[in-house]
């Protein structure tokens, strides 16, 4: 059936079109030169549509999947429990734990080797939705750029804490986080 | 016999049979905590509530027996209603820490709340009536009180099964707990059964602890390698790593059950260290790692000159009860039809006259290794030779001048000295000597030639129980390195001798094997199954 069908082939004459619209005089080149001029005058009054990254950055909306985060108690200790529901939850397998007894007896078990390959992610935000004690959330750093792959490994004491999440500001997370932190 | 109908479907069953059982021919699932298919009816859970007609209310389906004619709806909105309600009622005081429970993934309360529950709780966490955590009761238990749910399983294997009578019931009402007096730890040597058998996380193993979350691991069938028994259990592993064994329902065999030494008998391979790298004795350098291939070489270059120079019955072998029948039969089919002697004997000591003595009134028995008579049934006796200290002798009046030998530690309990002692002395003696085995030990240090061989869960295979019963190992995970199954060696040295046997499968090599040895008329891994197949025919040798 498909066969059948002959379409028709769409010649096109350049030479034509370029008749039509008329050689390019000087106006042209002068219309050109009067855009270059408009920016030029718009730099110099400050409007500037250039980003100077990395000092000056866009923003980014609290639902950015960036750089993940694990939140802690008050005494510092990471609420993640080692439930592994990250672990399970994640597409790209890129969470590794190794759950032990905690020194706390009312929270028993903690995780003693929390690692995130952010190569290996995809940055779904899964982990996040996945969690139960709201343990693991996103920022929105996403430069996470180094010179070695082992450093894109972030560790335990890299997911809690690390100076460039206060600049950021927090990413994709529940809801309730910032009820709580209202009050 | 009493005919009962059962959600429309119509089964005839003993008479004495409970609605429960009746149900379970039918394919019927009804939920239950405290119901053990071992174990003594309790009836104090109320989970398998279930609709007969005429009966003014629900009865349990566990204790109550059938009687013609019997009606019984298990998938009416009554029935649901009800047991609902008793799992909401058991969910009062729960503390909801999945998060941290091992249990979760596997658990009574998540599989029926998912089923039956999916209910709004009434009470809220801080009413919860709060008891005490992680109490640790002994080697193998944890104990959380506060997920209990009083079912009374654990109390009644220790009556009924193995006996200790250390885990009963205390206090009164909502703060009724079990534990053991002042919490002293379970000596119980069945212990671990307790954990299995326990429905909820109430308790927890100490080994398997925060080891691994339950939906991880990938489980095969296999047979417990800790002695003559040979206990049905699965092997539950993950990434080549074994994080657990868990006993296999075999009514004929072991129930149940499993005792703590052979739930932990897979520690035993990492006792020591393992011998990955095929290693041959070089002039003046010891043992030095080559590749399999020119090692398998150089055991047939050695032991043809030896059979040349010597003769082929100043070859001998000697066998383990650790390996499977497979390995067992093509080392024997190795040394009659390659190297044409016929002295091979799996007899390192006299443990093998106890494969039928028990060691306890529950499983265990004294011949720690899992195939003896298997070995026996093989015809792996040689009264020429006489074991292991036949050879020593032999080798020291010059009749035997080399030695192959198929050595794998036992995995419950050390291998005694003396058979160590006796290895190290008989290698000494030999010109030659090749030694297949799984570890390094230093008895092996005299060895010419050491060839890596699987452990147990690393190969397919079987093994024959003390009661003539053969039972099917599946492989788990791979084994280290160069290290290939038992059989794989022997029909590979074979080949390079220039007489292949023309095996490729374990399963191959146990249908010749079924096909040759008396009382396995014919049998094959399929056929032999999960639960394995009792051998009709009257027992060779052993005691």
């Amino acid at each position: 059936m498909f066969a059948k069908v002959k379409r028709e082939r769409r010649v096109i004459n350049v030479t034509e079109i370029q008749e039509a619209r008329g050689e390019p005089g000087a106006l042209e080149t002068l219309k050109g030169m009067g855009v270059t001029l408009k920016h030029l005058i718009n730099r110099a009054r400050g409007d500037d549509p250039t980003i100077y990254y990395p000092e000056e950055r866009r923003p980014y909306s609290g639902r950015f999947r960036g750089a993940h985060i694990l939140t802690t108690r008050e005494d510092g200790s990471p609420k993640c429990v080692a439930c592994y529901l990250c672990a399970t939850a994640c597409p790209a397998d890129c969470i590794y734990i190794e759950a032990a007894e905690s020194p706390d007896p009312m929270i028993e078990k903690y995780p003693a080797v929390f690692n995130i390959d952010l190569l290996r992610c995809v940055y779904c935000g899964y982990c996040v939705d996945a969690c139960p004690e709201e343990a693991i959330i996103m920022s929105r750093e996403y430069d996470i750029a180094a010179y070695t792959r082992e450093e894109t490994v972030y560790n335990k004491e890299k997911l809690m804490r690390r100076p460039q999440i206060a600049q950021s500001g927090l990413g994709y997370r529940p809801i309730k986080i910032d009820e709580y932190r209202k009050g | 016999m009493p005919k009962v109908t059962i959600n429309g479907k119509e089964v005839e069953v003993e008479p004495g049979t409970t609605i429960m059982l009746a149900a379970q021919k039918l394919g019927i699932n009804i939920p239950h905590y405290c119901w053990h298919p071992d174990l003594s009816i309790a009836g104090n859970c109320r989970m398998c509530l279930v609709h007969v007609e005429k009966m003014p209310k629900l009865v349990t389906a566990c204790s109550t027996p059938v009687a013609d004619g019997m009606v019984v709806t298990t998938d009416s909105p009554q029935v649901k209603e009800g047991v609902r309600g008793v799992l909401e009622l058991m969910l009062v005081n729960h503390p909801i820490d999945c998060p941290v429970c091992d249990q979760a993934g596997e658990c009574g309360l998540q599989d029926y709340y998912m089923t039956y529950g999916l209910h709004d709780s009434h009470v809220s966490l801080e009413e919860k009536v709060r008891k005490r955590k992680v109490i640790d009761l002994g080697p193998m238990v944890v104990l959380d009180t506060e997920r209990c749910i009083l079912c009374s399983r654990c109390i009644r294997f220790q009556e009924e099964v193995s006996g200790a009578r250390e885990l009963q019931f205390f206090g009164r009402g909502d703060h009724v707990e079990i534990g053991t007096f002042q919490d002293r730890p379970l000596t119980d040597p069945y212990s671990g059964n307790v954990v299995d058998i326990c429905p909820v996380g109430a308790l927890t193993s100490k080994d398997f602890r925060f080891k691994m979350r339950v939906w991880f691991l990938k489980s095969n069938d296999s047979i417990c390698p800790g002695c003559s028994t040979g206990c049905n259990l699965r092997v539950d592993h993950r990434n080549g790593i074994i994080y657990r064994l868990i006993p296999r329902r075999n009514v004929d065999v072991n129930a149940s059950w499993l005792c703590d030494e052979g739930r932990m008998s897979f520690k035993s391979l990492g006792r020591g260290k393992r011998l990955v790298k095929t290693m041959v004795r070089q002039n003046g350098k010891g043992l030095v790692e080559v590749n399999r291939k020119d090692a398998y070489l150089e055991v047939v270059r050695n032991l043809e000159n030896i059979s040349n120079q010597r003769g082929p019955n100043s070859i001998a072998a000697i066998a383990s009860a650790m390996a499977t029948n497979e390995t067992l039969y093509l080392f024997k089919r190795f040394m009659q039809e390659v190297v044409g002697s016929s002295l091979i004997d799996f007899r390192t000591d006299d443990s093998y006259k106890l494969v039928r003595e028990r060691e306890d009134k529950v499983l265990r028995r004294l011949d720690k290794h899992p195939n003896s008579q298997g070995a026996l049934d093989l015809g792996l006796v040689s009264e020429e030779l006489g074991g292991l200290a036949g050879a020593i002798e032999a080798a020291k009046a010059g009749k035997i001048r080399a030695l192959v030998m198929l050595f794998i530690p036992q995995m419950v309990r050390e291998e005694s000295a003396q058979v160590y002692q006796a290895i190290s002395e008989l290698l000494t003696l030999v010109e030659f000597s090749a030694v297949l085995t799984t570890h390094e030990i230093e008895a092996f240090a005299g060895a010419d030639v050491l060839l890596p061989v699987a452990a147990w869960s690393e190969e397919d295979g079987t093994y024959t129980n003390y009661d003539r019963r053969v039972q099917l190992l599946n492989r788990a995970i791979l084994p280290p390195g160069d290290a290939r199954a038992g059989w794989e060696v022997f029909a590979t040295l074979a080949r390079i001798s220039g007489k292949d046997l023309g095996f490729e499968h374990a399963g191959d090599v146990f249908a010749r094997l079924a096909a040759e040895t008396p009382g396995y008329n014919g049998l094959t891994h399929a056929a032999v199954g999960k639960l394995g197949v009792k051998l009709q025919q009257k027992a060779i040798g052993g005691s």
